[in-house]
């Protein structure tokens, strides 16, 4: 860790180029931690409001970025290693298995190609995991602090990616939000479900989580709210594998709700 | 035997950072400072080895003692009373007090100790000094631990025969970034190149990784995933984290630790032998000095005794007629210390919480540092994770130092045949980074035990219309209000185009890149405009000095909340 390479200043477009352009997921991930205070109404607006990022600002730097950087991934041949010109005998090619060197990172790959699944929203995650870390043993940045200042930065971007993937992935909900993206639909977040019944039981959830006395009672909350998001995430399958979007972007907005008070629970526990 | 001579150089902000150039890999070498005891260790090629000092120590006492000309540390020192250490001329604890500022309750907690701690409250760097000759001669954390690294430096290179100059050291999960300055710096008055600092517990975790890679080697058998809750009690801090082990590589699952430990076990058990002993220390003069060194003595021995005697009689004369007769059993140890092992217990609790991980998923409990041999805390720990029995097959004080040598190997490129370094462990943050915002709250942006490399943002907007400066605060920690979090630094956005108030986006990003850099980018948008309004800010932090614990005082009294952010608010 704090590792001071000889350049303490990498330019802008570096720092920013290097990780992913943020999937809309990523910032669901986001929280706020006021949340504990007495004012929960207030609090959980924060928290929802959270989620809103404006729609251009990092995708505005990412691609700033792309533009300034000098070795976009795209100017390499997708074919073959860089460094040994070796054809890659496995997709994806992130790592050549003839010269051990990381590969520059290709935009291109999506998460469920990265991890080698198929584009289905019902992933089979136990193998996750151990693929997640098969990955991190090929790509992470601490295992190529010898190599070249090149190799290092790929490793850096093919790493986060790597995390970023499997952070996405493993969530229910910011899975289903990814596979709409690959599908070119995007979900906006700030939309908000305007049925009555469900904001009145998310106001209900919140209030008798304001209430609880104790984790037990926190606990008795949170297991029907589990519920429901595994509920809306079944019915996402469905929809998403009937191609009926409209009705797999309605199920996403039930399970942001639901998420967010699963999390403001999770944090009271 | 000639000793080679190292001076420290000047504890100046401008280390100068020379590039390490050699033709073969030269292998870091592991440090675990501890705060009452330090030990190093180096992969020899085909496993971890402990050196030894002159005297066949491998756990040698962190202190340095000022009484020569020439200070001298615990490596070399030909101590042989323990009352040497209590007589106000060493300092010791350096770990507890490095990077702090004199309005924390640590050091608050160090003016008891026999060497001068003495604060004014104002958020400066307490003042601290050793009595030389009847002379209370001042000095810093950072220049005491200089000292010692040096001794362990020069013992190193005495035994390995070559120049050392990359280190691994071991730090506790509850260090702030500014704390790991104060470490880096010492490390470089020493000459010495921090390739790696390592949460204790991390380190611990990547041993128990290799531990378990031997095992599925040895059975030819496919190592399934294994979890492991490390927790560390040393004199200074505890400290708990949860691993994911498989095929070599450790992903750290979460962290916690406080700044809690055998000290505060010793402290506490002081004042119930002696209930003024605070206010009678307070002036420290050479008697006083003199008994507090005595009962401090004959309380951790009793405590040591405590860990296999149900109870233990403890008899010390303090002079001037004054004295200490009792009979101490394991009960009142527990009783006394209480709040320590609730703290402890809730350290473990959050910690699962956080990881995610069920207690029927631990496959192995292990227990190290110090305050592992102390009952009390083997049954709640065991207590707590539902297990029979502690993992034993790890040296409780040597693990931490061989973790740290193993990621020194790891870290310098050098591989092993047989596949024993074949490790990587992936960190994640032990603390939450974020900024000052909706009054005086602080907001994480990146929240604690994100994996790392890690960058998020988030959006703030302005408090008052018309602004046309932010100022942007950035504080590092768990408290809710910003005073309870440890500042990084700060900076102002100018130039942002005058609007309502709760126009401008106000973007704050948080990067933390592989090497543990941190960067702060902040850019602002007003709505319908694709581009920035104002070029993009990037700092790296830390950015604070010494006496920081006013400059948020200062900020305040400057500015007021005129120039203050808020998350950005929007109805359901
Ligand atoms: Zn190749």
């Amino acid at each position: 860790m704090m590792n001071k390479t000889k350049k303490l200043w990498k330019p802008f477009s570096d720092v920013v180029g290097r990780t992913l352009p943020y999937s809309t997921s990523r910032r669901f991930e986001t929280y706020n931690p006021n949340n504990t205070s007495s004012h929960l109404s207030s609090s959980s607006q924060l928290q929802i409001l959270n989620l809103c990022l404006p729609h251009c600002f990092s995708q505005n730097l990412i691609f700033s970025g792309k533009n300034f950087s000098s070795e976009s991934a795209e100017k390499f041949n997708n074919s073959a290693c860089w460094n040994c010109n070796a054809v890659p005998k496995a997709t994806p090619f992130l790592f050549c298995e003839c010269c051990r060197s990381v590969q520059p990172l290709h935009h291109s790959l999506d998460y469920f190609q990265i991890y080698g699944l198929d584009k289905n929203y019902e992933i089979e995650d136990e193998n996750l995991e151990r693929k997640y870390k098969d990955w991190q043993k090929k790509l992470h940045p601490d295992l190529v602090h010898s190599k070249s200042q090149r190799e290092r930065e790929y490793a850096a971007e093919q790493s986060a990616r790597v995390i970023e993937a499997y952070r996405t992935l493993t969530n229910p909900l910011s899975r289903a939000i990814y596979i709409l993206k690959l599908e070119g639909i995007d979900v906006n977040e700030e939309e908000t479900v305007s049925d009555p019944e469900l904001l009145t039981e998310i106001m209900e959830i919140r209030e008798a989580v304001e209430d609880a006395a104790d984790s037990k009672a926190l606990n008795e909350i949170l297991s029907p709210v589990q519920e429901k998001l595994i509920q809306w995430s079944n019915s996402f399958a469905n929809a998403f594998r009937n191609q009926k979007f409209d009705e797999a972007l309605n199920c996403t907005r039930r399970m942001t709700y639901y998420d967010r008070v699963n999390k403001e629970i999770m944090k009271k526990l | 035997m000639d000793e080679p001579a190292y001076t420290v150089v000047s504890d100046s902000e401008t280390t100068g950072e020379e590039k390490s150039s050699s033709a073969f890999p030269e292998i870091a070498i592991g440090i675990d400072i501890g705060t009452s005891q330090c030990s190093i260790a180096i992969w020899n090629g085909s496993q971890v080895e402990l050196l030894k000092n002159t005297r066949n120590q491998k756990m040698m006492r962190s202190y340095v003692t000022f009484k020569d000309e020439v200070p001298s540390g615990g490596v070399s020192n030909q101590l042989s009373h323990e009352h040497e250490i209590l007589s106000g001329a060493a300092i010791f604890n350096m770990k507890r007090l490095i990077g702090r500022v004199d309005t924390d309750p640590v050091v608050h907690a160090s003016k008891s100790l026999p060497f001068l701690v003495q604060t004014l409250d104002i958020g400066v760097r307490p003042f601290i000094a050793a009595l030389v000759n009847n002379v209370w001669r001042s000095t810093t954390p950072e220049e005491v631990l200089a000292i010692f690294l040096v001794e362990l430096r020069a013992m190193a290179e005495m035994q390995l025969k070559r120049p050392i100059r990359n280190v691994v050291l071991t730090i506790p999960v509850s260090f702030s970034r500014f704390q790991l300055t104060r470490i880096e710096r010492a490390c470089a008055m020493a000459g010495l190149h921090v390739l790696r600092l390592m949460p204790e517990p991390t380190a611990v975790a990547l041993l128990y990784a290799q531990q378990q890679q031997l095992i599925v080697h040895e059975n030819m058998g496919s190592g399934s995933e294994k979890i492991a809750l490390i927790f560390n009690m040393g004199a200074g801090y505890s400290d708990v984290a949860l691993s994911a082990t498989a095929g070599g590589v450790s992903q750290i699952k979460a962290l916690a630790g406080s700044a809690i430990g055998g000290e505060d076990l010793l402290q506490n058990m002081m004042r119930h032998l002696l209930p003024d002993f605070e206010s009678r220390f307070s002036n420290h003069g050479m008697n006083e000095i003199k008994s507090m060194g005595l009962l401090r003595v004959a309380t951790q021995d009793a405590i040591h005794k405590l860990s296999t005697q149900t109870a233990v009689q403890i008899d010390v004369n303090l002079g001037n007629g004054s004295k200490v007769s009792k009979l101490v059993n394991r009960e009142e140890f527990e009783e006394v210390n209480q709040k320590i092992f609730e703290k402890c217990e809730n350290l473990i609790i959050q910690c699962l919480h956080d990881a995610k991980v069920e207690i029927d998923d631990i496959t192995d409990v292990i227990l190290v540092g110090g305050g592992s041999y102390i009952p009390k805390l083997r049954n709640l720990v065991k207590g707590i994770c539902k297990k029979e029995e502690l993992y034993n097959v790890i040296n409780p004080l040597e693990a931490a130092v061989c973790g740290a040598a193993l990621e020194g190997a790891v870290a310098s490129g050098i591989s092993d045949p047989f596949g024993n370094l074949d490790l990587l462990t992936i960190q994640v943050t032990p603390l939450g980074i974020g900024i000052r915002a909706d009054g005086n709250n602080f907001v994480p942006i990146i929240p604690r035990n994100t994996t790392m490399p890690a960058r998020k943002d988030l959006v703030f907007t302005t408090v008052r219309d018309n602004q046309i400066e932010a100022l942007v605060t950035v504080y590092e920690g768990e408290g809710e209000k910003v005073e309870e979090n440890h500042l990084l630094g700060y900076f102002k956005i100018t130039g942002i185009p005058p609007a309502p108030k709760g126009v401008p986006e106000i973007n704050v990003c948080i990067d933390i890149d592989a090497s543990n850099v941190l960067r702060v980018l902040a850019g602002v948008i007003l709505p319908g405009c694709p581009h920035p309004a104002i070029p993009v800010m990037e700092i790296r932090l830390p950015t604070v000095d010494d006496g920081h614990g006013w400059c948020a005082e200062a900020l305040h009294r400057t500015y007021g909340s005129t120039i203050d952010l808020e998350t950005v608010q929007k109805k359901i």
